[in-house]
């Protein structure tokens, strides 16, 4: 929940600053309700996939999901690059450098995050 | 004198009216016309229609369309796709900035009216024919393009779409 709150943040600042920056409105693409619902959904998955994999490889679980997480998330870079938008929406060449730095921010909310609530240590 | 200057003014205009043009109503083209193209993957549209419309449904023989697009107002809702289209390999954008129609004749149709001209893209020029309508001031057509009679990417006919149907709006002020 903490780092859903926190890249939503991180993701509204951007938007804000991407806006001001190239004056381009990608607000119905990717609006506050939607930047909103993407950190949820990612950080509660993050959660259970992490939770599972500590569950299931103990100690080496949280090195390999903290992998996977990376991996991911650079894949991810495709999703914007490659997504088309709405032929209403002008400029859709500047939409990945809005979209593209937002899919890192769930796994830096998380890196972040993560070493403030320790668990106990399983062998 | 007097008597003289009514016939003569009659005369002038009889003889003057031997010169005159008639030309159809002129409209102006809005912003917001367009051309939509859909060939499934790509599909998109072009703005920017800049010409002149010389249009009345009741003189035909005098109306005209002389349309151009930008080809660089390319969007398919994609960035990489947009850099691609304008590219050399396919609508060379630099080399060729432009796509235009210039209407020989226009006839009335059953459904409306038909426009003859010739469609110039890709430094290749095609006779076409495109059906359209005219109500509450936007004219209404469509047709269909296949991009390798306009040697658009012939080295890959099977790049995409080959063939695509063109619907085009065009709003007009007097």
């Amino acid at each position: 929940m903490m780092a859903s709150l926190l890249t939503t943040l991180a993701a509204t600042i951007y938007t804000r600053i991407y806006f001001f920056a190239t004056e381009t409105d990608f607000s119905k693409v990717l609006g506050l309700q939607r930047i909103i619902g993407f950190s949820l959904l990612t950080c509660m998955l993050t959660v259970l996939v992490n939770y599972g994999m500590i569950r299931w490889l103990k100690r080496k679980g949280e090195i390999i999901f903290n992998f996977l997480f990376s991996v991911i998330s650079f894949a991810c870079v495709m999703i914007p690059i490659s997504v088309t938008l709405p032929l209403s929406v002008q400029f859709p060449e500047l939409f990945p450098g809005l979209a593209v730095p937002m899919v890192f921010f769930p796994a830096i909310a998380w890196y972040t995050l993560n070493p403030l609530f320790p668990r106990k240590q399983q062998n | 004198m007097k008597k003289l200057i009514y016939p003569f003014i009659a005369m002038v205009l009889i003889i003057g009216s031997a010169f005159t043009i008639f030309k159809a109503q002129d409209w102006k083209i809005a912003d917001t016309s367009y051309v939509k193209f859909d060939g499934g993957d790509p599909s998109g549209q072009f703005g920017g229609m800049k010409g002149t419309i010389s249009f009345d449904p009741n003189d035909l023989t005098n109306s005209k369309f002389d349309a151009t697009i930008d080809v660089t107002t390319i969007n398919t809702g994609n960035g990489m796709k947009n850099t691609h289209a304008k590219s050399e390999k396919w609508f060379d954008a630099d080399k060729y900035p432009s796509i235009e129609f210039a209407s020989s004749a226009i006839t009335k149709t059953a459904d409306g009216y038909e426009a003859k001209g010739i469609l110039s893209m890709h430094g290749i020029q095609k006779e076409v024919v495109i059906p359209f309508t005219f109500q509450d001031n936007t004219f209404k057509g469509s047709l269909t393009v296949n991009r390798l009679d306009y040697n658009i990417n012939t080295e890959e006919p099977n790049h995409g779409a080959s063939s695509f149907k063109v619907d085009i709006s065009v709003p007009v002020t007097k």
